[in-house]
């Protein structure tokens, strides 16, 4: 009996210890890759955020574990947290993270200066790639940050470039509806329509640009046609530009459209 | 018994007590060392970062929670204002024209809408546009989620046609002295 317990306790040792060393090498010890993707993975959770400090502590220029730990804080609404962990992944690798900073601070901050320093040193350090921060053509977000600082001139030479780089059948068609506006806001009506006109021979369902159309048409005095294009603006608002992290810059709404069509039948 | 039996049985006798200690010893650590683990881990796993935890001393009791175990994130079960933003923002109107700051940057309300609709359980984060801590007088940060609270009706954050608490993010950026954007 005695012999069957002192087995029994050897093997719960052995059980426990074993244990604990895949729980220390699965956190601590295994590939950094590894963790890292798992760490991504499961963002937000104390332990996601616990595997990325361990990574930090074991390789201090790993930038990417600085960037992923400052996700969940940025998307949270902890900007300081956040901003000194992705300042770091900057410091450390700015070609690899200085898009997304921009990227983040243009469209989660709309600091749009802080936005613009970074795309354009980004753009310095890169001068023979077309640098698409998280997948957007870096023109097309310097044309954003100038659309949100209200210098539309500026804005419409960086959508222009844009669709030169990117070429008018695969460009964002948003680059049109954004030209549409700034023309608009310039008081060029025709011009605007007409570059509104460009997003929708791409694609048909674009509730921006007949909005933008029938606006465009308003001020010019040819209110039937503004009131066509707005009937088409509200039967394609399913298809608007939208993003459940944020509202865009352009983004429009079925109340705005609804309420410029009552102003259209007074 | 000769002395020299006694002498062999404490030989024998005293390397088990100690070998019996010793695996005991080994039993207890590596359980300890296992049960502690389990326990971290576990906290590690079922805490997220972000959580927003009732506060007698500044959240309203009668705000509650439908599942305090499952406040899921805005953008992960859309929970949006009938209207979106820019009918935050035609609320906010007035408080727009009228309320006046000393400093410029970005106040974050966080909270959370819960599965009937309803907002409760505000923090605020205030920082310049370096995104340094920065601060912002109480009475206007008061003034403001007043505001908010008025916002009534949300829509809760869906699954499969099943509502959800969740957390949701509303920025107002200061400049000028002036509340220039809501988002």
């Amino acid at each position: 009996m005695k012999k069957f317990f002192k087995i029994f306790k050897i093997i719960l040792t052995i059980v426990f210890t074993c244990y604990s060393i895949v729980i220390i090498y699965f956190i601590a010890l295994s590939p950094k890759d590894k963790r890292f993707k798992f760490a991504e993975h499961y963002q937000g959770i104390y332990l996601s955020q616990t595997m990325f400090d361990i990574l930090i502590w074991q390789y201090p220029t790993y930038s990417d574990a600085y960037f992923e730990k400052s996700v969940i804080f940025n998307k949270t609404g902890a900007y300081e947290k956040g901003s000194l962990l992705l300042d770091k992944a900057v410091e450390i690798d700015p070609k690899a993270h200085l898009g997304y900073r921009g990227w983040l601070v243009l469209r989660k901050l709309r600091s749009y200066d802080n936005a613009l320093q970074d795309f354009d040193r980004l753009d310095s350090l890169t001068p023979t790639v077309a640098d698409a921060p998280w997948g957007e053509g870096i023109d097309f977000l310097r044309g954003e940050c100038y659309f949100g600082k209200k210098n539309y001139q500026k804005a419409i030479e960086m959508f222009n470039r844009n669709i030169q780089n990117q070429k008018e059948d695969w460009v964002d068609i948003q680059s049109f509806v954004y030209l549409g506006l700034c023309e608009y806001e310039l008081g060029n009506f025709e011009k605007a329509i007409s570059e509104f006109r460009r997003a929708l021979n791409q694609y048909e369902h674009t509730p921006e640009s007949y909005f933008g159309i029938a606006r465009a048409y308003q001020k010019l005095g040819e209110i039937e046609k503004a009131k066509e294009y707005i009937l088409k603006a509200e039967e394609n608002i399913s298809f608007k530009r939208d993003d459940v992290y944020n509202e865009y810059l352009n983004e429009i709404y079925l109340s705005e459209v609804l309420e410029f069509k009552q102003s259209l039948s007074e | 018994m000769s002395p020299y039996t006694i002498h062999a049985k404490f030989i024998t006798i005293k390397p088990n007590i100690k070998l019996k200690n010793k695996l005991n010893l080994i039993l207890f650590i590596s359980f300890f060392l296992a049960a502690s683990l389990t326990i971290w881990v576990y906290y590690q796993t079922t805490n997220r970062t972000g959580k927003i935890e009732f506060n007698k001393d500044i959240d309203d009791p009668e705000f509650v929670v439908c599942d305090e175990d499952r406040i899921l994130q805005y953008y992960s079960v859309k929970t949006s204002y009938p209207g979106g933003k820019r009918e935050i923002k035609k609320q906010f109107s007035k408080l727009i024209s009228n309320l006046t700051f000393k400093d410029s940057g970005l106040i974050t309300f966080r909270f959370v809408v819960n599965c009937n609709g309803d907002v409760g359980r505000f923090r605020v984060k205030m920082v310049n546009f370096q995104l340094k801590k920065n601060h912002f007088e109480d009475q206007k940060i008061k003034q403001i989620q007043k505001e908010i609270q008025k916002l009534k009706k949300w829509n809760p954050g869906k699954w499969r046609s099943e509502s959800f608490d969740s957390y949701y993010v509303l920025n107002f950026k200061i400049e000028n002295s002036k509340i220039t954007d809501i988002f």
